[in-house]
């Protein structure tokens, strides 16, 4: 049933990506490789679809069909090649683990830093510091160094940070698993909390083909950089499945 | 341009953060702490002082301010230079993990040599009291002269910032071109004293940017005299214009950075 009225929140028209533009190079390499072939590779060749407003969408794909390259490319990380994304003014983040991280500095100075790496003004920080440190949940070693934190404690706090700190559409990238059991369970469930929200689009990259079947809206299939299938998560994941078992 | 009015604008906070954290994290362990930012500028001073004071004799007029200027204003532009090339590939982690406009690093980082040059233009005032160096209005000139010194740096590095992405060994190159220049700025000695001819010294002041910034540092500071506002002028236009053209090339290629490194 399509429904007019939703709004679009991402659009990707006919997106490609190669690794090739800049290269990297020596001076003597320069002279000597002037006019050599370049080696191309096309990540992305000519990848479409649509989003709407409060959609999960997860993306499945062996491993180099380009998954991670598209997520980069949503996030701006990467410019296109050719073809355009639109992100209809909405904000975007990358949910990565640790970004801009002082390991020399405490827990909660480097909430700050993350936290404003990903867009945030100080006051709206300042306004989560709260909740994050409770959803943390790491006790005192919030005003001690990072460097001090276990890899649990360190994965547990970079996730409060991107968890907490909410932005229209949240790009996932296989990070649902961190910490301790009991951790887990509860970063599951924000994370379910998160991405139900009605306002919220998420697109979820993920191996693990039952949380996307549990969580997503719609599945986008993508091999070698091309969009195989998209729509209905347990049939795309039942194909890509049948697909895997015969070629793999 | 308006972009980058508008990213600064934006991200100006985060920089002037993350400056203030990288200062720190980097005392954060040590015992004298925050004292190092003092004790370490002024005994690199010391040792100039006295390897081309007294071992090699030089006759400059308070020569021991004549040093602390030059090295304070040498350390800012060679921190910015040298800085600046392996500044994308040593923040592989935060380039290909979020979206930042590329050249809020680099002004990060100019915060945090800004600060330690301040501090060494803070000793260098205790030291050209306790030589007796008469002060007059010509110091308030000094801030026109550091502003065209930050763009300059900040120009060059821009550039330098961006090509050091895709060429591995122009950190070599610029090794090389900052010692050379170094040794030509006459941060331990006089230029003007020298036994050059006339027209030489004329372009060794004119033509290296650090020479003629430390020289008219030097002037305004010690010898109580007016700047050359001309070459002033042209070097701000020559700043002015390496950061338009270093913005313009980060803004073209910066979104192409993260797939290099």
């Amino acid at each position: 049933m399509k429904n007019k009225e939703k709004n679009t929140a991402i659009s990707v028209k006919n997106l490609h990506i190669t690794y090739r533009g800049l290269k990297k190079t020596s001076i003597r390499a320069s002279w000597t490789k002037l006019k050599n072939k370049v080696e191309v590779f096309e990540a992305l060749k000519g990848v479409s679809f649509d989003v709407e407003e409060g959609k999960i969408l997860g993306i499945i794909g062996k491993n180099g069909s380009g998954k991670s390259t598209l997520l980069r490319a949503i996030a701006g990380i990467f410019s296109p090649d050719k073809g355009s994304i639109d992100l209809h003014n909405h904000t975007i983040s990358l949910l990565s683990i640790g970004v801009g991280f002082n390991k020399k500095l405490t827990g909660r100075e480097n909430i700050y830093l993350s936290g404003m790496l990903l867009g945030f003004s100080e006051e709206e920080i300042k306004a989560k510091e709260k909740e994050i440190i409770k959803f943390a949940d790491i006790g005192d070693f919030i005003n001690k160094p990072v460097k001090t934190y276990s890899s649990g404690m360190y994965s547990k706090l970079a996730f409060a940070i991107t968890a907490i700190l909410e932005t229209d559409i949240m790009l996932i990238d296989e990070v649902l698993s961190v910490g301790d059991t009991r951790f887990k369970e509860k970063s599951y469930n924000k994370m379910k909390e998160l991405i139900s929200d009605d306002k919220r689009t998420v697109i979820i990259v993920s191996h693990s083909l039952g949380t996307i079947v549990e969580l997503c809206n719609e599945v986008l299939w993508l091999n070698d950089g091309k969009v195989i299938e998209i729509g209905d998560p347990k049939e795309v994941v039942e194909h890509y499945n049948k697909y895997m078992n015969e070629n793999g | 341009m308006k972009k980058f009015i508008f990213n600064i604008k934006k991200y100006n906070k985060y920089a002037i953060r993350s400056a203030k954290a990288e200062l720190k994290s980097e005392v954060a362990d040590s015992y004298l702490n925050w004292l190092w930012w003092i004790i370490e500028p002024f005994c690199f001073m010391l040792i100039y002082v006295f390897v081309f004071g007294v071992v090699f004799k030089n006759n400059t007029p308070f020569f021991a301010s004549f040093v602390f200027i030059g090295l304070a204003c040498w350390d800012f532009f060679n921190r910015m230079v040298s800085g600046s090339v392996k500044l994308i590939i040593n923040n592989r982690d935060l380039v290909t993990k979020v979206y930042i406009p590329k050249y809020i690093l680099l002004i990060s980082k100019s915060y945090t040599y800004l600060f330690k040059m301040g501090i060494a233009l803070v000793i260098t005032f205790g030291l050209m009291i306790f030589q007796g160096v008469t002060f007059s209005w010509h110091i308030v000139l000094l801030i026109p002269i550091l502003i065209v010194l930050y763009i300059v740096s900040l120009g060059i590095g821009l550039l330098l910032m961006n090509y050091g992405v895709t060429i591995n060994d122009l950190g070599n190159l610029t090794n090389i071109v900052l010692r050379m220049v170094f040794y030509l700025s006459g941060v331990f000695y006089n230029i003007n004293e020298r036994n050059l001819s006339p027209t030489l010294k004329y372009y060794f002041l004119r033509v290296n940017p650090i020479a003629f910034i430390m020289n008219e540092m030097r002037r305004i500071l010690i010898f109580n005299q007016l700047p050359n506002f001309k070459w002033l002028g042209i070097w701000l236009v020559i700043g002015l214009l390496l950061v338009v053209i270093g913005i313009h090339t980060i803004h073209k290629n910066e979104n192409s950075y993260a797939k290099v490194i």
